[in-house]
Protein backbone atom coordinates (compact mmCIF):
# COMPACT_ATOMS: atom_id res chain seq x y z
CA UNK A 1 0.00 0.00 0.00
CA UNK A 2 1.09 3.53 -0.07
CA UNK A 3 2.55 5.07 2.67
CA UNK A 4 2.76 8.66 4.06
CA UNK A 5 3.50 11.10 7.17
CA UNK A 6 1.17 13.89 8.20
CA UNK A 7 2.82 17.30 7.30
CA UNK A 8 4.00 19.18 10.04
CA UNK A 9 1.28 21.01 11.40
CA UNK A 10 2.88 24.37 11.45
CA UNK A 11 3.81 23.82 7.40
CA UNK A 12 -0.55 22.99 7.12
CA UNK A 13 -1.49 25.97 9.29
CA UNK A 14 0.23 28.17 7.13
CA UNK A 15 -1.25 26.98 3.67
CA UNK A 16 -4.56 27.48 4.92
CA UNK A 17 -4.06 30.64 6.61
CA UNK A 18 -5.76 33.05 3.90
CA UNK A 19 -9.00 30.97 3.78
CA UNK A 20 -11.93 30.91 6.25
CA UNK A 21 -13.83 28.07 5.42
CA UNK A 22 -12.27 24.90 4.44
CA UNK A 23 -12.80 21.57 4.18
CA UNK A 24 -10.74 18.75 4.88
CA UNK A 25 -11.23 15.61 2.83
CA UNK A 26 -10.08 11.79 4.20
CA UNK A 27 -8.65 8.94 2.43
CA UNK A 28 -10.15 5.86 4.03
CA UNK A 29 -7.74 3.12 2.42
CA UNK A 30 -3.99 3.11 2.52
CA UNK A 31 -3.27 6.33 4.48
CA UNK A 32 -5.97 5.25 6.74
CA UNK A 33 -3.82 2.32 7.38
CA UNK A 34 -0.98 4.16 7.92
CA UNK A 35 -2.74 6.41 10.62
CA UNK A 36 -1.72 9.32 8.41
CA UNK A 37 -4.92 10.90 6.42
CA UNK A 38 -8.11 8.62 7.53
CA UNK A 39 -11.09 9.57 9.13
CA UNK A 40 -9.73 10.00 12.39
CA UNK A 41 -6.48 12.01 11.30
CA UNK A 42 -9.30 14.47 9.82
CA UNK A 43 -10.66 15.16 12.95
CA UNK A 44 -7.59 15.16 14.43
CA UNK A 45 -6.15 18.20 12.19
CA UNK A 46 -9.60 20.03 12.03
CA UNK A 47 -9.25 20.31 16.16
CA UNK A 48 -5.58 20.74 15.79
CA UNK A 49 -6.13 23.99 13.44
CA UNK A 50 -9.63 25.20 15.43
CA UNK A 51 -7.57 25.23 18.61
CA UNK A 52 -4.47 26.87 17.41
CA UNK A 53 -6.44 29.28 15.69
CA UNK A 54 -8.69 30.23 18.38
CA UNK A 55 -5.95 31.02 20.67
CA UNK A 56 -5.15 33.48 18.07
CA UNK A 57 -8.54 34.96 18.27
CA UNK A 58 -8.82 33.78 14.40
CA UNK A 59 -12.09 31.86 13.43
CA UNK A 60 -11.49 29.22 10.61
CA UNK A 61 -14.87 27.05 9.57
CA UNK A 62 -13.58 23.70 8.59
CA UNK A 63 -15.57 20.94 6.71
CA UNK A 64 -14.79 17.28 7.25
CA UNK A 65 -15.20 14.55 4.75
CA UNK A 66 -13.83 10.94 4.23
CA UNK A 67 -14.17 9.13 1.15
CA UNK A 68 -12.96 5.53 0.36
CA UNK A 69 -10.80 6.06 -2.24
CA UNK A 70 -9.46 9.70 -3.44
CA UNK A 71 -7.82 7.78 -6.35
CA UNK A 72 -10.78 6.40 -7.35
CA UNK A 73 -13.20 8.03 -10.09
CA UNK A 74 -16.06 5.78 -8.98
CA UNK A 75 -15.60 7.48 -4.94
CA UNK A 76 -14.75 11.24 -5.66
CA UNK A 77 -17.66 12.13 -8.13
CA UNK A 78 -20.02 12.35 -5.32
CA UNK A 79 -17.81 14.31 -3.59
CA UNK A 80 -18.07 16.80 -6.33
CA UNK A 81 -21.30 18.96 -5.25
CA UNK A 82 -19.53 18.77 -1.87
CA UNK A 83 -16.38 20.85 -2.06
CA UNK A 84 -18.35 23.45 -4.01
CA UNK A 85 -19.01 25.59 -1.21
CA UNK A 86 -15.43 25.95 0.58
CA UNK A 87 -12.44 28.20 -0.38
CA UNK A 88 -10.12 25.32 -0.14
CA UNK A 89 -9.61 22.16 0.32
CA UNK A 90 -6.70 19.72 2.18
CA UNK A 91 -6.65 16.40 0.70
CA UNK A 92 -5.18 13.88 3.13
CA UNK A 93 -4.85 11.66 0.66
CA UNK A 94 -1.39 10.18 -1.21
CA UNK A 95 -0.30 12.88 -4.11
CA UNK A 96 -1.93 10.52 -6.44
CA UNK A 97 -5.42 11.19 -4.60
CA UNK A 98 -4.57 14.84 -4.01
CA UNK A 99 -4.36 15.40 -8.23
CA UNK A 100 -7.07 13.64 -8.94
CA UNK A 101 -9.88 15.30 -6.32
CA UNK A 102 -8.11 18.72 -7.75
CA UNK A 103 -8.86 17.44 -11.64
CA UNK A 104 -12.49 16.00 -10.86
CA UNK A 105 -13.77 18.14 -8.20
CA UNK A 106 -12.23 20.92 -7.07
CA UNK A 107 -12.03 24.75 -8.63
CA UNK A 108 -10.50 26.13 -5.35
CA UNK A 109 -6.99 26.04 -4.59
CA UNK A 110 -6.11 22.83 -2.95
CA UNK A 111 -3.50 21.82 -0.72
CA UNK A 112 -1.92 18.53 0.70
CA UNK A 113 -2.27 17.35 4.27
CA UNK A 114 0.27 14.21 4.19
CA UNK A 115 3.68 13.58 2.51
CA UNK A 116 3.71 10.82 0.70
CA UNK A 117 6.65 8.46 1.07
CA UNK A 118 6.81 5.12 -0.55
CA UNK A 119 5.08 1.96 -1.20
CA UNK A 120 5.63 -0.59 1.48
CA UNK A 121 4.08 -2.78 3.97
CA UNK A 122 2.61 -2.66 7.44
CA UNK A 123 4.75 -4.44 9.68
CA UNK A 124 2.10 -3.47 12.82
CA UNK A 125 0.22 -0.45 13.62
CA UNK A 126 2.69 2.63 13.50
CA UNK A 127 5.37 1.08 11.69
CA UNK A 128 5.68 0.88 8.01
CA UNK A 129 8.80 -0.09 5.48
CA UNK A 130 9.49 0.34 2.16
CA UNK A 131 9.07 -2.86 -0.29
CA UNK A 132 8.39 -1.74 -3.60
CA UNK A 133 9.92 1.39 -6.24
CA UNK A 134 6.98 0.90 -8.90
CA UNK A 135 9.87 -0.03 -11.19
CA UNK A 136 8.34 -1.25 -14.41
CA UNK A 137 10.17 -4.72 -14.52
CA UNK A 138 9.86 -6.68 -11.36
CA UNK A 139 12.82 -8.91 -10.52
CA UNK A 140 11.46 -10.93 -7.57
CA UNK A 141 10.99 -14.14 -9.13
CA UNK A 142 14.77 -14.32 -9.83
CA UNK A 143 16.25 -12.41 -6.63
CA UNK A 144 14.43 -14.73 -4.13
CA UNK A 145 11.44 -12.54 -3.56
CA UNK A 146 13.80 -9.79 -2.40
CA UNK A 147 13.41 -6.88 -4.30
CA UNK A 148 17.34 -5.12 -5.20
CA UNK A 149 15.88 -2.47 -6.42
CA UNK A 150 14.06 -1.04 -3.15
CA UNK A 151 16.17 -2.87 -0.38
CA UNK A 152 19.65 -2.03 -1.92
CA UNK A 153 19.71 1.82 -1.79
CA UNK A 154 21.88 1.96 -4.82
CA UNK A 155 19.43 -0.45 -6.63
CA UNK A 156 22.02 -2.81 -7.91
CA UNK A 157 21.16 -5.93 -10.22
CA UNK A 158 24.40 -7.90 -10.07
CA UNK A 159 24.87 -8.20 -6.16
CA UNK A 160 26.62 -6.24 -3.32
CA UNK A 161 28.61 -3.46 -3.63
CA UNK A 162 31.76 -3.28 -1.53
CA UNK A 163 30.09 -1.55 2.02
CA UNK A 164 28.82 -4.35 2.83
CA UNK A 165 29.87 -5.44 6.77
CA UNK A 166 28.95 -8.50 8.40
CA UNK A 167 26.09 -9.05 6.57
CA UNK A 168 24.59 -5.42 7.25
CA UNK A 169 24.23 -2.27 4.63
CA UNK A 170 26.87 0.35 4.03
CA UNK A 171 24.16 2.81 4.44
CA UNK A 172 22.11 1.97 7.62
CA UNK A 173 24.01 -0.38 9.51
CA UNK A 174 20.77 -1.12 11.01
CA UNK A 175 19.68 -2.74 7.70
CA UNK A 176 20.46 -6.42 6.64
CA UNK A 177 22.43 -5.91 3.21
CA UNK A 178 19.90 -6.84 0.60
CA UNK A 179 21.95 -8.70 -1.36
CA UNK A 180 23.40 -10.85 1.46
CA UNK A 181 19.51 -11.73 1.51
CA UNK A 182 19.04 -12.75 -1.48
CA UNK A 183 22.46 -14.99 -1.74
CA UNK A 184 20.54 -16.99 1.44
CA UNK A 185 17.35 -17.15 0.19
CA UNK A 186 18.42 -18.13 -3.43
CA UNK A 187 21.20 -20.91 -1.51
CA UNK A 188 18.32 -22.07 0.65
CA UNK A 189 15.82 -22.48 -2.59
CA UNK A 190 18.73 -24.07 -3.83
CA UNK A 191 18.49 -21.45 -6.43
CA UNK A 192 22.31 -19.42 -6.75
CA UNK A 193 23.06 -20.22 -10.05
CA UNK A 194 20.48 -16.93 -10.76
CA UNK A 195 23.00 -15.03 -8.98
CA UNK A 196 25.19 -15.70 -11.33
CA UNK A 197 23.74 -14.41 -14.61
CA UNK A 198 24.52 -10.60 -15.37
CA UNK A 199 20.99 -8.68 -15.34
CA UNK A 200 21.35 -6.05 -18.37
CA UNK A 201 20.93 -2.74 -17.85
CA UNK A 202 17.22 -1.56 -16.03
CA UNK A 203 15.09 -0.41 -18.99
CA UNK A 204 14.06 3.01 -17.74
CA UNK A 205 12.48 4.32 -20.65
CA UNK A 206 9.64 2.04 -19.16
CA UNK A 207 9.52 4.28 -15.93
CA UNK A 208 9.27 7.17 -18.04
CA UNK A 209 6.60 9.91 -15.92
CA UNK A 210 3.46 10.05 -15.68
CA UNK A 211 2.60 6.05 -16.12
CA UNK A 212 -0.15 4.92 -17.74
CA UNK A 213 -1.37 1.25 -18.16
CA UNK A 214 -3.90 0.23 -20.09
CA UNK A 215 -5.89 -3.10 -19.38
CA UNK A 216 -5.82 -5.06 -22.78
CA UNK A 217 -9.71 -5.74 -22.64
CA UNK A 218 -10.53 -2.07 -21.78
CA UNK A 219 -8.40 -1.47 -25.04
CA UNK A 220 -10.57 -4.13 -26.77
CA UNK A 221 -13.58 -1.91 -26.05
CA UNK A 222 -12.81 1.50 -25.76
CA UNK A 223 -9.59 1.79 -27.73
CA UNK A 224 -6.25 3.01 -26.10
CA UNK A 225 -7.58 6.32 -25.06
CA UNK A 226 -8.29 6.91 -21.32
CA UNK B 1 49.80 -0.16 -24.05
CA UNK B 2 49.81 1.38 -20.75
CA UNK B 3 52.64 1.06 -18.45
CA UNK B 4 50.58 -0.98 -15.35
CA UNK B 5 49.08 -3.61 -18.19
CA UNK B 6 52.75 -4.10 -19.38
CA UNK B 7 53.99 -4.48 -16.08
CA UNK B 8 51.46 -6.94 -14.85
CA UNK B 9 51.42 -8.75 -18.05
CA UNK B 10 55.18 -9.32 -17.95
CA UNK B 11 55.25 -10.67 -14.07
CA UNK B 12 56.05 -7.62 -12.64
CA UNK B 13 55.58 -6.01 -9.35
CA UNK B 14 53.64 -2.66 -10.46
CA UNK B 15 53.10 0.03 -8.01
CA UNK B 16 50.35 2.21 -7.88
CA UNK B 17 50.16 5.48 -5.95
CA UNK B 18 46.48 6.95 -4.88
CA UNK B 19 46.10 10.83 -5.48
CA UNK B 20 43.85 13.01 -3.47
CA UNK B 21 41.90 15.45 -5.81
CA UNK B 22 41.69 18.60 -4.47
CA UNK B 23 38.49 20.13 -3.21
CA UNK B 24 38.84 23.53 -5.32
CA UNK B 25 41.05 24.04 -8.47
CA UNK B 26 44.74 23.95 -6.27
CA UNK B 27 46.59 20.93 -8.01
CA UNK B 28 49.95 21.59 -6.63
CA UNK B 29 49.95 19.08 -3.34
CA UNK B 30 47.92 16.48 -5.25
CA UNK B 31 50.50 16.14 -8.19
CA UNK B 32 53.43 16.65 -5.48
CA UNK B 33 53.78 12.69 -5.41
CA UNK B 34 53.81 12.06 -9.14
CA UNK B 35 56.77 15.08 -9.41
CA UNK B 36 58.57 13.78 -6.97
CA UNK B 37 57.87 9.34 -7.72
CA UNK B 38 57.11 9.64 -11.47
CA UNK B 39 60.46 7.43 -12.64
CA UNK B 40 59.44 5.23 -9.47
CA UNK B 41 55.92 3.91 -9.35
CA UNK B 42 53.56 2.39 -12.02
CA UNK B 43 50.71 4.63 -11.90
CA UNK B 44 49.09 7.30 -10.17
CA UNK B 45 45.50 6.90 -8.72
CA UNK B 46 42.73 9.20 -8.98
CA UNK B 47 39.83 8.18 -6.79
CA UNK B 48 36.32 9.95 -8.59
CA UNK B 49 34.36 12.36 -5.73
CA UNK B 50 35.97 9.44 -2.90
CA UNK B 51 33.92 8.46 -0.32
CA UNK B 52 31.03 10.86 -1.74
CA UNK B 53 32.93 14.10 -1.39
CA UNK B 54 32.96 16.76 -3.88
CA UNK B 55 36.06 17.06 -5.67
CA UNK B 56 38.15 18.03 -9.04
CA UNK B 57 36.88 16.11 -11.74
CA UNK B 58 38.75 12.57 -11.95
CA UNK B 59 39.29 12.38 -15.37
CA UNK B 60 40.41 16.54 -15.36
CA UNK B 61 43.06 15.49 -12.32
CA UNK B 62 44.29 12.36 -14.33
CA UNK B 63 44.87 14.12 -17.59
CA UNK B 64 47.18 16.60 -15.34
CA UNK B 65 49.25 13.54 -14.12
CA UNK B 66 49.84 12.46 -17.76
CA UNK B 67 50.80 15.83 -17.98
CA UNK B 68 53.05 15.84 -15.57
CA UNK B 69 55.16 12.63 -16.46
CA UNK B 70 53.09 10.37 -14.62
CA UNK B 71 50.34 7.23 -15.75
CA UNK B 72 47.34 7.80 -14.51
CA UNK B 73 44.52 5.53 -13.41
CA UNK B 74 41.33 6.48 -12.99
CA UNK B 75 38.37 5.50 -11.38
CA UNK B 76 34.70 6.26 -12.52
CA UNK B 77 32.01 5.93 -10.07
CA UNK B 78 28.40 4.69 -11.15
CA UNK B 79 26.69 6.70 -8.28
CA UNK B 80 27.07 10.37 -10.50
CA UNK B 81 26.47 9.28 -14.00
CA UNK B 82 24.26 7.59 -15.64
CA UNK B 83 24.69 5.53 -18.66
CA UNK B 84 25.19 8.42 -21.04
CA UNK B 85 27.71 10.44 -19.07
CA UNK B 86 29.88 7.35 -18.09
CA UNK B 87 29.64 6.29 -21.99
CA UNK B 88 31.18 10.00 -22.87
CA UNK B 89 33.08 10.06 -19.95
CA UNK B 90 34.87 6.96 -20.68
CA UNK B 91 35.07 8.05 -24.72
CA UNK B 92 36.55 11.36 -23.05
CA UNK B 93 39.55 9.84 -21.07
CA UNK B 94 40.34 7.53 -23.87
CA UNK B 95 40.72 10.39 -25.93
CA UNK B 96 42.60 12.10 -23.35
CA UNK B 97 44.95 9.14 -23.69
CA UNK B 98 44.02 7.49 -19.86
CA UNK B 99 44.10 3.53 -20.65
CA UNK B 100 43.88 2.61 -16.82
CA UNK B 101 39.83 2.79 -15.55
CA UNK B 102 39.16 1.62 -12.34
CA UNK B 103 35.13 1.17 -12.57
CA UNK B 104 33.19 1.19 -8.93
CA UNK B 105 30.13 1.29 -7.73
CA UNK B 106 30.81 4.35 -5.52
CA UNK B 107 29.90 5.06 -2.12
CA UNK B 108 25.99 6.08 -1.34
CA UNK B 109 26.15 10.03 -1.23
CA UNK B 110 23.98 10.25 2.19
CA UNK B 111 27.59 9.19 3.72
CA UNK B 112 29.33 12.04 1.76
CA UNK B 113 29.43 15.94 1.47
CA UNK B 114 26.46 16.24 -0.53
CA UNK B 115 23.73 14.20 1.33
CA UNK B 116 21.05 15.19 -0.42
CA UNK B 117 22.29 14.78 -3.86
CA UNK B 118 20.03 12.33 -5.98
CA UNK B 119 22.27 8.98 -6.39
CA UNK B 120 22.34 7.60 -10.05
CA UNK B 121 23.58 4.35 -10.19
CA UNK B 122 21.83 3.83 -13.57
CA UNK B 123 24.40 1.14 -13.83
CA UNK B 124 25.85 -1.17 -11.69
CA UNK B 125 29.81 -1.78 -11.06
CA UNK B 126 28.98 -5.05 -13.49
CA UNK B 127 27.17 -3.27 -15.73
CA UNK B 128 29.61 -0.69 -16.53
CA UNK B 129 32.46 -3.00 -17.07
CA UNK B 130 30.18 -4.54 -20.03
CA UNK B 131 29.72 -0.90 -21.03
CA UNK B 132 33.51 -0.08 -20.71
CA UNK B 133 34.05 -3.28 -23.01
CA UNK B 134 31.61 -2.80 -25.38
CA UNK B 135 32.61 0.56 -26.20
CA UNK B 136 36.16 -1.24 -26.21
CA UNK B 137 34.45 -3.28 -29.36
CA UNK B 138 33.34 -0.40 -30.86
CA UNK B 139 29.73 -0.11 -29.94
CA UNK B 140 27.87 2.10 -26.91
CA UNK B 141 25.30 0.10 -24.50
CA UNK B 142 22.97 1.09 -27.22
CA UNK B 143 24.49 -1.16 -29.85
CA UNK B 144 24.98 1.99 -31.45
CA UNK B 145 28.59 1.94 -33.49
CA UNK B 146 31.36 4.36 -32.36
CA UNK B 147 33.99 6.45 -34.74
CA UNK B 148 37.25 5.00 -32.91
CA UNK B 149 37.28 2.60 -30.31
CA UNK B 150 39.13 3.13 -26.86
CA UNK B 151 42.01 0.83 -25.63
CA UNK B 152 40.97 0.75 -22.10
CA UNK B 153 43.28 -1.57 -19.23
CA UNK B 154 40.08 -2.44 -17.21
CA UNK B 155 40.03 -2.93 -13.24
CA UNK B 156 37.24 -3.23 -10.59
CA UNK B 157 37.39 -3.68 -6.61
CA UNK B 158 36.88 -6.66 -4.85
CA UNK B 159 36.80 -7.16 -0.96
CA UNK B 160 38.96 -10.19 0.57
CA UNK B 161 37.33 -9.61 4.04
CA UNK B 162 33.67 -9.14 2.69
CA UNK B 163 31.36 -10.67 5.27
CA UNK B 164 29.52 -12.96 4.26
CA UNK B 165 32.04 -13.62 1.07
CA UNK B 166 29.46 -16.06 -1.29
CA UNK B 167 28.02 -13.26 -2.55
CA UNK B 168 31.33 -11.43 -3.10
CA UNK B 169 33.09 -13.92 -4.81
CA UNK B 170 29.86 -14.28 -7.10
CA UNK B 171 30.49 -10.85 -8.27
CA UNK B 172 33.61 -11.38 -8.63
CA UNK B 173 33.45 -13.75 -10.86
CA UNK B 174 30.55 -11.29 -12.60
CA UNK B 175 33.07 -8.92 -13.18
CA UNK B 176 35.75 -10.90 -14.41
CA UNK B 177 32.74 -12.41 -17.22
CA UNK B 178 32.05 -8.48 -17.83
CA UNK B 179 35.63 -7.64 -18.77
CA UNK B 180 37.73 -6.67 -15.55
CA UNK B 181 41.32 -7.32 -15.90
CA UNK B 182 42.44 -6.43 -12.72
CA UNK B 183 41.14 -5.40 -8.99
CA UNK B 184 42.31 -3.81 -6.58
CA UNK B 185 41.17 -4.30 -3.20
CA UNK B 186 40.43 -1.96 -0.18
CA UNK B 187 43.41 -1.88 2.72
CA UNK B 188 44.57 -4.99 4.14
CA UNK B 189 46.17 -5.28 6.99
CA UNK B 190 46.04 -9.50 7.79
CA UNK B 191 48.03 -11.10 5.19
CA UNK B 192 46.44 -14.40 6.46
CA UNK B 193 42.84 -13.46 5.46
CA UNK B 194 44.47 -12.59 2.63
CA UNK B 195 45.92 -15.58 1.92
CA UNK B 196 42.37 -17.37 2.47
CA UNK B 197 40.76 -15.09 0.17
CA UNK B 198 42.93 -16.13 -2.38
CA UNK B 199 42.49 -19.89 -1.85
CA UNK B 200 38.63 -19.05 -3.01
CA UNK B 201 39.51 -17.05 -6.23
CA UNK B 202 38.18 -19.33 -9.59
CA UNK B 203 41.27 -20.18 -11.78
CA UNK B 204 42.41 -17.41 -13.94
CA UNK B 205 41.25 -14.47 -11.43
CA UNK B 206 43.01 -11.61 -12.79
CA UNK B 207 45.42 -9.88 -11.70
CA UNK B 208 44.79 -8.39 -8.47
CA UNK B 209 46.35 -5.17 -6.85
CA UNK B 210 46.28 -5.01 -2.87
CA UNK B 211 46.25 -1.87 -1.45
CA UNK B 212 48.50 -1.29 1.84
CA UNK B 213 47.80 1.78 3.84
CA UNK B 214 48.91 4.55 6.00
CA UNK B 215 46.57 4.92 8.89
CA UNK B 216 45.65 8.54 10.04
CA UNK B 217 45.33 9.51 13.56
CA UNK B 218 41.39 9.91 12.81
CA UNK B 219 41.13 6.42 11.83
CA UNK B 220 42.81 5.29 15.32
CA UNK B 221 40.62 7.31 17.31
CA UNK B 222 37.82 5.81 15.46
CA UNK B 223 39.10 2.35 16.05
CA UNK B 224 39.97 2.78 19.78
CA UNK B 225 36.72 4.21 20.43
CA UNK B 226 35.18 0.80 18.93
CA UNK B 227 33.71 2.67 15.70
CA UNK B 228 35.63 1.01 13.28
CA UNK B 229 32.93 0.86 10.34
CA UNK B 230 35.45 -0.69 7.32
CA UNK B 231 35.45 -3.48 4.97
CA UNK B 232 38.93 -4.01 6.30
CA UNK B 233 40.33 -4.87 9.84
CA UNK B 234 43.16 -3.40 11.85
CA UNK B 235 45.20 -5.60 13.95
CA UNK B 236 43.90 -4.91 17.29
CA UNK B 237 47.55 -5.02 19.00
CA UNK B 238 48.73 -1.93 16.29
CA UNK B 239 45.24 -0.01 17.43
CA UNK B 240 45.93 0.22 21.48
CA UNK B 241 50.07 0.60 20.39
CA UNK B 242 49.04 3.75 18.58
CA UNK B 243 45.87 5.11 20.88
CA UNK B 244 46.45 8.39 21.94
CA UNK B 245 49.71 9.26 20.12
CA UNK B 246 50.71 11.77 18.21
CA UNK B 247 49.12 12.18 14.76
CA UNK B 248 53.25 12.12 12.82
CA UNK B 249 54.36 9.28 15.31
CA UNK B 250 51.28 7.27 13.91
CA UNK B 251 51.91 8.11 10.71
CA UNK B 252 55.98 7.17 11.15
CA UNK B 253 54.74 3.67 12.69
CA UNK B 254 52.22 3.44 9.56
CA UNK B 255 54.78 3.87 6.90
CA UNK B 256 57.08 1.11 8.61
CA UNK B 257 53.62 -1.21 8.97
CA UNK B 258 53.11 -0.57 5.51
CA UNK B 259 56.81 -1.39 3.95
CA UNK B 260 56.74 -4.63 5.95
CA UNK B 261 53.32 -5.44 4.25
CA UNK B 262 54.79 -4.47 1.18
CA UNK B 263 57.52 -6.25 1.18
CA UNK B 264 55.97 -9.50 2.40
CA UNK B 265 53.47 -9.32 -0.26
CA UNK B 266 55.84 -9.12 -2.70
CA UNK B 267 58.16 -11.89 -1.33
CA UNK B 268 55.53 -14.30 -0.58
CA UNK B 269 54.12 -13.75 -3.90
CA UNK B 270 50.11 -13.00 -2.18
CA UNK B 271 49.88 -10.06 -5.22
CA UNK B 272 50.71 -9.32 -8.20
CA UNK B 273 51.38 -5.88 -7.15
CA UNK B 274 50.65 -2.99 -4.48
CA UNK B 275 48.31 -0.11 -4.24
CA UNK B 276 49.38 2.71 -1.95
CA UNK B 277 46.97 4.94 -0.04
CA UNK B 278 49.13 7.46 2.20
CA UNK B 279 47.01 10.55 2.27
CA UNK B 280 48.92 11.30 -1.37
CA UNK B 281 51.93 12.38 0.69
CA UNK B 282 54.85 11.83 -1.11
CA UNK B 283 57.40 11.72 1.82
CA UNK B 284 54.97 8.86 3.18
CA UNK B 285 55.14 7.28 -0.27
CA UNK B 286 58.88 8.14 -0.56
CA UNK B 287 59.41 6.31 2.88
CA UNK B 288 57.76 3.52 2.31
CA UNK B 289 59.17 2.60 -1.10
CA UNK B 290 62.46 3.05 0.40
CA UNK B 291 61.66 0.75 3.46
CA UNK B 292 60.28 -1.90 0.97
CA UNK B 293 63.37 -1.51 -0.89
CA UNK B 294 61.17 -0.63 -4.08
Amino acid sequence: MIIAERKPFAEIKAMVAPYKKILIVGCGTCVAVCLAGGEKEVGLLASQLKLALGLEDKRLEIGEITVERQCDMEFLRPLCDFTADYEAIVSMACGAGVQFLKQLCSLQPIFPGVNTTFIGVNNEAGYYTERCRACHNCYLGITGGICPVTMCPKGLLNGPCGGTLNGHCEVDPAKECAWSQIYHRLELEGRLDNMKEILPLHPHDRCTTPGTVIHPAYKRRYGINE
Amino acid sequence: MSKLRETLAAGGFPVVVELKPPKGTGVEDMLAPVTALAGRVTAFSVPDNEHAKMRLAAIAAARLVQEAGGEALVHLTCRDRNRLALESDLLGAAALGLENILLVSGDYVTLGDHPQAKPVYDADSVQLLQIARGLADGHDSAGLPLKGSPAFFLGAVVIPEADPLGPQLLKFEKKLAAGAQFFVTPAVFDLDKLRRFREQLPENPGKLLVSVKVLGADEIANASAGQWRKVYSLPPDLVSELAGKEPEAIMARGVETAARLVKQIKQENLADGVYLKAKGRPDLFTQILEAAGL
